[in-house]
């Protein structure tokens, strides 16, 4: 994935209840994935990061898949 | 004169910070389903009540928590695997929005709450656009799976395979 996916689908806020979305970022073990993998702007990657962070502290994403 | 109180009304508009917050809340799931209606309104009065104003909301509905999460009530440790998902979204003073906070932290309903800044657009057309998708999915895999099924997987399928070659 070489392009934006939030650009791509005119996403301008990622919101953490979006959790389909998020999914799509995180690795089997419930890992972020590095901007390197998901290819997403620096800037969407820092909100993409902190959308996760609040998903998971309100149970909606794991912290971990064992 | 007249300068003098038009700068004052301003510095008063500008006393009055309003910015759009987003309330998530997790309710405990002992409260029966009956009474979810009642803490949700609740939960609004004590918003209008703080001066805030509601633009979007969403009822909470029982979830499955992706972790079991634990709260001490009464000094007595409870755990819980499920809970009602609730959000609203609301404009409110910022000086307000602290003390809406401590407010919530003294409530025993709540297991967790997050308050978070936001936009004033609905964030969820975004949601919508997914969900569509996925409503179009449904009735076309009882019919033709394989067709339907490889364009739409391709990028998840790439990912997984690059996260096993990287395991």
């Amino acid at each position: 994935m070489k392009q934006d996916y939030f650009s791509a689908n005119n996403i301008k806020y990622i919101d953490y209840k979006d959790i389909e979305i998020l999914k799509k970022f995180l690795n089997p073990n419930g890992k972020i994935m590095s901007h390197k993998r998901t290819g997403v702007t620096a800037k969407n990657q820092r909100g993409l990061t902190s959308a996760i962070k609040h998903a998971r502290f309100l149970g909606l994403l794991p912290f971990l898949v064992k | 004169m007249q300068d003098g109180e038009v700068k004052d009304k301003n510095e008063i508009s500008e006393g009055a910070d309003f910015k759009v917050y987003e309330l998530g809340y997790l309710l405990a799931p002992t409260i029966a389903e009956e009474n979810i209606p009642v803490s949700y309104g609740n939960l609004k009065d004590l918003v209008s009540s703080f001066g805030g104003e509601l633009i979007s909301d969403e009822i909470p509905k029982m979830i499955p928590l992706a972790y079991s999460m634990s709260k001490v009530v009464a000094n007595v440790r409870n755990k819980f695997n499920t809970a009602y998902f609730g959000w609203s979204k609301f404009v409110m003073d910022s000086d307000k929005i602290l003390e809406l906070k401590k407010h919530l932290d003294l409530d025993s309903n709540f297991i967790r709450f997050l308050i978070l800044k936001t936009v004033k657009e609905n964030t969820i057309a975004a949601k919508r656009f997914v969900r569509g998708d996925s409503y179009k999915r449904l009735p076309t895999r009882r019919s033709i799976d394989s067709e339907t099924a490889v364009p739409i997987n391709k990028e998840e399928i790439d990912k997984e395979i690059d996260a096993l070659v990287a395991v």
